[in-house]
């Protein structure tokens, strides 16, 4: 948004200066009376970002630079990095981290990929895509407490899920009581959310690809996988790594389901990092290592996402080359 | 409400230095507790006072009405939070600083560290006259490093319930009533057992499945310690052999089917009233509920582990005055009437109240319509003896909020299969973590 503004004020002052003959005093007249509305308009974005986005983050980062008694009440003291090494020497947070890591490292690709498949198969020739569509898309609109509330019944060792795999001569899982299952579990119904919602930005960028290249595909005989990952996956390289990185972001702060289900067990197998920092500031009260525990989710979130946004980079590059 | 003078500087001041002399690192943090320089005065202030509790608002607005006859010029605005959140919801608003909440529900285990960070007032002198009133469990739950700093409006106990269709389904005689025919654990274990296999859901239910609460008795039955030692208390023992063998029991009470997985606190009052359970280990709370019951039920006392100690779980509820409190007179004219006039308004008055934390309000609560039944009776008689005779008190430390949560994790993954000693040896390493910064 600022540089679609700054844009627009720069282009009248460029005119003014060719015709030079703007007395002085007028054209700063002008000039104030576009800096105010410049103002104007940004003023609210600006304060936005500043209150709800950049202060926040600078205090965690000052936050986690102090130490002090658990509670809101007696004032903490400067202690430098003294909380980063508490954590650094802890094997729980160390193995908390890992375990964040290794959680999105699965689910974004796997989710995405389902999501880019479910989308594929929508914008197909299907019977009633609409309805197809919606049937994908409520778990997303369901206020993710009431899906919680709805998985912890179906996954209960008693719940309906296990009835249906008895019934199909399984044996009965224990799900989110088991340590081996309890994350894998977590990660099925964030899916079951997520999934439906990514689903619906990818059918916009797959609409966006021209029918031109489709059409030249089949002209030489390629193949419905070979005009998948040569003419699909290419034209949908944006939209794909926007949802890649928003999916990313959204894994990361991954935290109603596990408070609800698991409350980070059994055995900490789904205590992830976004829920342990919870912990430690809201359940422990202790709100300085709280903010130190959010700076390092923040510093491994933003290393994924530079990563992410590399490859977007390099796909413009690329694309400038050839072009 | 005739309250005498307090004598205020010299005792403030000696507030601040206690406080300040346990607190690390912390410089005149306990808010204006030290200040005593105010009393409960003879006359009503008008006044509105902001309370946070747990209870349903609609429940205590009786309670709030009954305050107002008597108090008309106190308003107050009472708003409530599930109980999961309260202390975090205290965090936040206490952290403020800002006078609201002026009154809050306490937990009585955590009134330690909720006063050693600095969020109550020291109502010592204020309700120095009252001490005598309640039981001695209730009011010690109160005190912190010499200080009072909460009033009780109610204890508790727990009783072993049983649906009498179940028992003798499965063949087994009803369990006695009385406190010497008192049945130990393992008797319980086989009674369950036969009652499952009769067909019943749900042998043995722990109505506060997990919760250290209701599970402290089972190590400390065997001999084992509430789970700390040390000064302060602040020595994680969990790893003894008494509570390695507890744990043992209760992870296979789940295991071999006999007590249900997934049921919640929440929902378990409702599991044992759907008439699916045998036993259920729950406290007098259930009695009221128990008056819709379409099946015969009794009670009997809190088992034992055979050859060990009896021991019964206490403690409940207390009310506190924040450190910010803005309106501290009328806050302590509503924390007195709750807790000492006509045997404490709030046990007089709500529907359904705990079990009073004092004398005088326990006869009026045995007198309730919820004892008029043989069985109601025979629990009058059980809750009676065990508050005076058998109930332990949870750890007293301040470090108790972080042992809660830990022990309470420890206990789900021994329901949900994990080897008792390796869980209670990672909660012991937890623990000593998570206390390091109090010693």
């Amino acid at each position: 948004m600022s540089r679609s503004s700054s844009a627009v004020s720069a282009a009248p002052s460029g005119a003014q200066r060719r015709l030079g003959a703007s007395p002085a005093p007028r054209r700063q007249l002008r000039r104030r009376k576009e800096l105010f509305w410049a103002v104007v308009f940004l003023a609210p974005a600006l304060v936005a970002i500043g209150s709800l986005r950049i202060a926040p983050t600078i205090s965690a980062v000052v936050s986690s630079l102090y130490s002090g008694f658990p509670g809101g009440v007696r004032p903490p003291v400067f202690s430098g990095f003294d909380n980063y090494l508490d954590l650094w020497g802890n094997e729980a947070f160390r193995e908390t981290v890992l375990r964040t890591v290794v959680f999105n490292v699965i689910i974004n690709p796997l989710q995405v990929a389902i999501a880019l498949l479910v989308a594929v198969l929508m914008t197909r020739r299907i019977a009633a895509p609409g309805l197809w569509r919606t049937l994908v898309f409520i778990p997303a609109v369901v206020p993710i407490v009431g899906s919680s509330i709805v998985w912890s019944i179906a996954l209960r060792p008693d719940g309906p899920v296990n009835a249906i795999i008895t019934a199909l001569g399984g044996r009965p899982q224990p799900f989110l009581t088991s340590p081996d299952q309890a994350l894998a579990s977590i990660m099925l119904i964030a899916s079951w959310i997520g999934i439906g919602y990514w689903m619906i930005f990818l059918i916009s960028g797959l609409r966006a690809i021209p029918s031109e290249y489709y059409e030249a595909a089949k002209l030489d005989r390629a193949g419905p996988i070979r005009t998948f990952f040569q003419i699909t996956i290419p034209l949908l390289k944006r939209p794909l790594l926007f949802v890649l990185v928003a999916d990313t972001v959204a894994n990361f702060v991954l935290f109603v389901p596990i408070q609800m289900l698991t409350n980070g067990g059994p055995q900490n197998s789904t205590t992830m990092q976004m829920f342990n920092a919870y912990r430690t500031t809201y359940t422990y009260s202790s709100k300085n290592l709280g903010a130190a525990e959010v700076v390092i989710l923040t510093i491994i979130m933003l290393v994924f996402v530079a990563l992410q946004f590399r490859l977007l980079r390099d796909d413009d590059r690329a694309a400038k080359g050839t072009s | 409400m005739n309250r005498r003078h307090v004598l205020a500087a010299a005792s403030g001041i000696a507030a601040l230095a206690l406080v300040g002399a346990c607190s690390s690192g912390g410089s005149g943090g306990s808010g204006d507790s030290g200040d005593a320089d105010w009393s409960i005065p003879d006359t009503d202030p008008t006044a509105t006072i902001q309370v946070l509790g747990h209870q349903d608002a609609d429940g205590i607005q009786e309670v709030i009405d009954a305050f107002n006859e008597d108090h008309p010029t106190i308003t107050v605005e009472y708003e409530s939070v599930p109980f999961d959140q309260l202390n975090s919801v205290l965090d936040a608003r206490i952290g403020n600083q800002d006078g609201n909440p002026d009154v809050f529900w306490a937990d009585q285990p955590r009134i330690p560290a909720l006063a050693a960070r600095g969020y109550m007032t020291d109502i010592t002198d204020q309700f120095a006259a009252d001490t005598g009133v309640w039981d001695p469990a209730p009011l010690a739950s109160g005190q912190y490093d010499g200080r009072m700093w909460a009033v009780p409006i109610a204890n508790s106990t727990q009783l072993l319930y049983y649906n009498v269709e179940l028992v003798e389904a499965a063949g087994d005689p009803l369990p006695s009533a009385a406190i010497e025919d008192r049945m130990t654990w393992e008797e319980v274990t086989e009674r369950a057992a036969n009652a499952v296999e009769a067909g019943a859901t749900n042998g043995l239910l722990f109505g506060q499945v997990n919760r250290y609460y209701q599970l402290q008795p089972l190590p400390m039955s065997l001999g084992g310690s509430a789970g700390g030692t040390g000064d302060d208390l602040l020595t994680p023992d969990v790893t003894s052999e008494p509570w390695v063998q507890a744990m043992e029991w209760y992870g296979e009470l789940f295991a071999e089917g006999l007590s249900p997985l997934g049921v919640t606190p929440e929902q378990s009052d409702a599991e044992f009233l759907t008439g699916n359970t045998a036993y259920m280990v729950q406290g007098p709370w259930l009695l009221p509920k128990l008056t819709d019951a379409e099946f015969e039920w009794g009670v009997a006392p809190h088992p034992y582990f055979e050859g060990g100690e009896v021991v019964t779980p206490t403690g409940s509820w207390s009310l506190a005055m924040s450190a910010f409190s803005d309106e501290r007179e009328a806050a302590a004219i509503f924390m007195r009437w709750m807790s000492v006039e006509h045997g404490g308004g709030y046990a007089a008055n709500y529907a359904s109240p705990e079990l009073p934390a004092s004398p005088e309000g326990k006869e009026q609560y045995f007198q309730r319509d919820v004892f008029d039944s043989d069985a109601g009776q025979l629990a009058a008689e059980i809750i009676d003896f065990e508050t005076s005779n058998t109930a332990v008190p949870r750890l007293q430390t301040v470090g108790f909020v972080e042992f809660e949560e830990i022990i309470g994790r420890a206990f789900s993954d021994v329901a949900n299969g994990a080897d008792p000693a390796a869980a209670l040896e990672s909660a012991s390493s937890e623990l000593e973590t998570a206390w390091a910064q109090y010693r």
